[in-house]
């Protein structure tokens, strides 16, 4: 579904130039649980903002369902990110004028698809990520557990075929973490929705099918976590990382 | 919700605070200009502020300067908003939102604030500067020509402003939604904008520079004129004073990144230093929009005591109550006219003098000059009759002033006021002295020790021989009576009775403005040219008419050439004459301080919503109430002290070098006063800023919850 091929990316600072990807490739399948780990300045967050093409890669393709994201004009990308892509942010980018439900709407108000289907719709992912409670709540009203669970809808509403989420339990403790991880999951199952995620947190990884590690802007390894229990996938991911001699935070 | 236009609306709801904030800045600015213009361009200033007057160029000066600096205080507050709606409009971007239908629900949403505001502006800009006249008018001074006229071209400037502002929201909302990067439009209201590192030697180049510009900047022209017989267009010698301007810039940049503390005390100062340096840009041409105001503002509020104080302290100090002078032609009260009305009044006269003088033409050099592509250049000419001037005899000095002095005959002497301020602008070099009707000519020689008279300066004395033989064949209308007496018990009544008396007994040849020279008008029409001073040429040139029924009228009073000078009238009748002048002066004032007031309450609270996080990032690594407090104050008075202090100081810089160049006998004692008066002012427009900055401290501690 997602084929990445190559993708190269640097930043110029001044008079210095700052090479962060060096040759990326990966593919996502569709409906499969990805995420994306590496020590701090790996490239993580600037490969899945090249995903998303918030930022424009220096080369490589970025295929999404036989499209060529890094061949689309601005409105055509626009309509990309609003049908095709989910987003979930580390620091949430809800509306603080909007309510839970009214945030959650968005992606459809803004793509155009109002209809009948679109509050019910809304309703049931309020129900399915258990924030029906706090539907009418402003974002400053609720933790920041329900907040990124609210951003988890909000990704899902325009029925994505891939949530792009950056650290989306950075920000969260372990047990609104893992109502978080929750909410992929149900996303994966139910709806047969793709995830690629970049993070830290071990514990989070340990619930993907695959976990991609970056190091120096190139894909150092892939790890399937095949028939194994989470904790047991955990420990390997662990140990895998230890042998990387760079842990930020486990 | 719907629809993407109710998305707006709800966002709209959300950030009504700051769209209120855009909204009143762009009223205030247009709101200020309106007044501003309204009473600009009202008949009632136009015909009391000559064209090409210097009134009229400070008041304009003034003008443009509050224009621009409305202008970039509104440019500031568009960037503001923009920036604050950065967050919502980068997420409906990140979220597939075409940038289109963006651009157009901004542009609509912020073209009709805009509009809005600049309309309550305008609309309100006409009671407004109508209510600050009629209080004016209620509380200090009144007369007939202070009827504010309304002028509805008074629109023009801020209609073309309101444009202007449209414009620019529109560019910047372009420019603000055409950037590539999605993040970059995300991260914008969190930007910070470092100013790259400046050295420390900056602050001391800035006060150079600014001394440097201002010194420039105002003897250049001097220099000019003087020394190249050069009269240079003021739009070229303006350009000199840039330097200050560069300086100006680099003394506050130095103040916000670099901070004056040294030692320990800068790191007591570091967190309010850090905070204003990634605000930099911003600040510092804040700074410096305020403190080109504060100068306005203190520069039109210094008019009043600069002109009131040595005007006072000179009607104070003359050597005698009445003095008015007439041509002998003129049948005005003798002695015994006057002592009779002052009886009427229980006045009583005493120490009644009067003297023949004569009015001669003197020698001198005339600048002939010649329309250059640059300017204008003169030359000086010999003329054997350059103008008209007043002669007394050395009896007739002596009988006025009880004096005892005794020229030898061929001498003659200048008459300067008694503080000396007006040496260098009479010379003292006459040669040659001739009866205008006869053509008799007499050699003089100006001789040393000049005289010194409040009442009679301008004029000049000669031997008693020597002015009874120049003056022989003199007609009447080129002789004059000046009378000199003392008053017990006196009277404004007594004083506008005889003032009433002198005009309307004064025939119509003697409505001409004072300046007006018999000499120099001869030559002039001789030469073709139509005489400045001629009441059939006033329009043309722009001069007050001289209208015997508006004898009350500041016109009248300050320019008819026969104007009597009476102590008890001239004080009591001072605010009245002056009043005009008075209230345009203070109302510019008023206007630059409350402009100078919004912007630093508007930024410093600014700079706190901006830095908001920072003090919750403190207070997580346990700084104490007293600390944050301590940062708190220590931002805000940045904003505050430096632009208001180099403001005060440039301003009060700039009139001591005003009264440095003006004549050659330096500062007179009056002018001195009239510095210490202003002092005085600029200490109590720094205690209402002081003020102010309190109740912004306040603010911000409530909006930041530091207790």
């Amino acid at each position: 579904m997602l084929q990445v091929s190559n993708l190269h990316k640097s930043f110029q600072s001044g008079k210095t130039g700052c090479t962060v990807l060096r040759g990326v490739s990966l593919q996502v399948d569709s409906g499969e649980f990805v995420a994306v780990m590496g020590p701090s300045g790996s490239g993580k967050t600037t490969l899945l903002n090249c995903i998303s093409r918030y930022l424009t890669p220096d080369s490589g393709s970025i295929l999404l369902d036989d499209t060529d994201l890094s061949a689309l004009e601005e409105s055509e990308l626009a309509a990309v990110r609003n049908q095709k892509f989910g987003f979930v942010f580390q620091d949430f980018l809800l509306l603080d004028g909007l309510t839970v439900r009214d945030n959650i709407m968005l992606p459809r108000i803004i793509g155009g698809k109002i209809d009948s289907s679109m509050e019910r719709e809304a309703d049931e992912l309020c129900a399915l990520f258990g924030i029906s409670h706090i539907r009418d709540k402003y974002p400053a009203e609720i933790s920041g557990g329900e907040k990124q669970r609210t951003a988890v809808a909000r990704a899902l509403i325009n029925r994505p075929s891939l949530i792009l989420a950056d650290e989306p339990t950075g920000n969260l403790d372990s047990k609104s973490s893992r109502a978080v991880i929750d909410s992929f999951l149900r996303a994966q199952h139910e709806r047969n929705t793709a995830v690629f995620m970049v993070t830290h947190d071990s514990f989070a990884a340990s619930f993907c099918d695959r976990v991609i590690v970056l190091q120096d802007g190139t894909v150092r390894w892939s790890l399937m976590r095949g028939g194994q229990g989470r904790r047991a996938f955990q420990d390997c991911l662990l140990s895998k990382i230890r042998e990387l001699g760079e842990v930020d935070r486990v | 919700m719907t629809s993407l236009s109710q998305v707006f609306s709800a966002l709209r709801r959300k950030d009504r605070r700051q769209e209120m904030l855009l909204f009143g800045c762009l009223m205030f600015s247009t709101l200020l200009m309106t007044a501003y213009c309204m009473m600009m361009y009202s008949p009632t200033v136009q015909n009391t502020l000559p064209e090409g007057g210097d009134s009229r160029k400070q008041v304009m000066m003034i003008f443009v300067l509050a224009i621009i600096s409305c202008g970039a205080f509104v440019l500031y507050a568009s960037g503001l908003f923009l920036r604050q709606k950065s967050h919502d409009v980068g997420i409906l971007l990140a979220l597939g939102a075409p940038r289109t239908t963006l651009m157009h629900q901004l542009r609509r949403n912020l073209l009709v604030l805009a509009s809005c505001a600049c309309a309550a502006g305008m609309a309100l800009g006409t009671p407004l500067s109508w209510l600050i006249w009629s209080l004016f008018r209620l509380t200090l001074a009144d007369t007939p020509e202070m009827v504010l006229i309304f002028d509805f071209r008074a629109y023009g400037i801020p209609l073309v402003f309101t444009g202007f502002v449209l414009a620019a929201l529109s560019v910047m909302l372009s420019r603000f939604l055409g950037r590539i990067h999605v993040l970059d439009i995300i991260t914008e209201s969190h930007r910070a904008e470092p100013v790259h590192a400046v050295p420390r030697w900056f602050g001391l180049l800035g006060i150079l520079l600014i001394v440097t510009g201002g010194l420039l900047g105002y003897f250049t022209p001097v220099f000019c004129v003087r020394i190249l017989h050069w009269y240079p267009p003021e739009s070229l010698t303006a350009i000199f004073y840039l330097p200050a301007l560069a300086g100006l810039y680099l003394l506050l940049l130095h103040t916000v990144v670099n901070d004056w503390h040294r030692g320990r005390s800068r790191y007591t100062h570091l967190v309010s230093t850090s905070m204003m340096q990634f605000q930099g840009q911003q600040t510092v041409r804040n700074m410096l929009v305020v403190t080109v105001l504060t100068a306005g503002a203190l520069f039109s509020a210094f008019y009043v005591p600069m002109m009131v104080t040595p005007a006072q302290l000179g009607i104070q100090n003359r050597p005698a109550d009445y003095s008015f002078f007439y041509r002998a032609d003129q049948n005005l009260p003798d002695q015994l006219e006057i002592e009779q009305l002052a009886q009427q009044h229980g006045v009583t006269v005493t120490d009644f003098v009067s003297q023949p003088t004569a009015s001669l033409a003197i020698d001198g050099f005339e600048e002939v000059e010649t329309k250059r592509a640059v300017g204008i250049t003169y030359i000086d000419e010999y003329r054997e009759c350059l103008s008209e001037c007043r002669f007394l005899s050395e009896h007739a000095w002596n009988t006025l002033t009880g004096d005892n002095l005794d020229l030898a005959p061929g001498t003659v002497t200048a008459v300067y006021d008694s503080e000396g301020g007006s040496v260098g602008m009479i010379p003292n070099e006459v040669t040659q002295v001739t009866n205008p009707v006869t053509g008799k000519s007499l050699s003089v020689l100006s001789v040393e020790p000049v005289l010194r008279h409040d009442l009679l300066f301008g004029c000049r004395v000669m031997d008693d021989s020597d002015y009874a033989a120049v003056t022989a064949g003199l007609p009447d209308a080129w002789r004059e009576t000046q009378v000199f007496f003392q008053a017990e018990h006196d009277s404004y009544p007594f004083a506008k009775a005889l003032f009433s008396e002198i005009v309307s007994r004064s025939g119509p040849e003697t409505a001409l403005c004072d300046g007006y020279d018999r000499i120099c008008r001869a030559r002039t029409i001789a030469s073709g040219e139509k005489y400045f001073f001629d009441p059939e040429n006033s329009e043309l040139f722009g001069v007050s008419v001289i209208r015997f029924d508006q004898s009350d009228s500041s016109a009248f009073r300050l320019n008819w050439l026969y104007m009597p000078q009476f102590r008890t009238l001239d004080q009591a009748d001072f605010l009245t004459t002056m009043a005009v002048f008075l209230l345009l002066f203070t109302f510019v004032s008023i206007l630059c301080l409350s402009a100078v007031a919004v912007i630093l309450f508007s930024r410093s609270m600014t700079l706190v919503m901006i830095n908001a996080w920072v003090y919750d990032d403190l207070r997580k690594l346990g700084a104490s109430n007293q600390y944050l407090r301590t940062t708190l104050r220590g931002q805000i008075a940045r904003v505050f002290r430096a632009p208001i202090l180099t403001g005060t100081l440039l301003i009060l810089g700039f009139d001591l070098l005003i009264l440095l160049g003006n004549g050659e006998g330096g500062i007179t004692f009056y002018e001195w006063m009239g510095l210490v008066s202003c002092l005085a002012v600029a200490v109590a427009v720094l205690l209402l800023l002081y003020g102010l900055y309190r109740l912004t401290l306040r603010s911000a501690r409530l909006f930041l919850g530091i207790r």
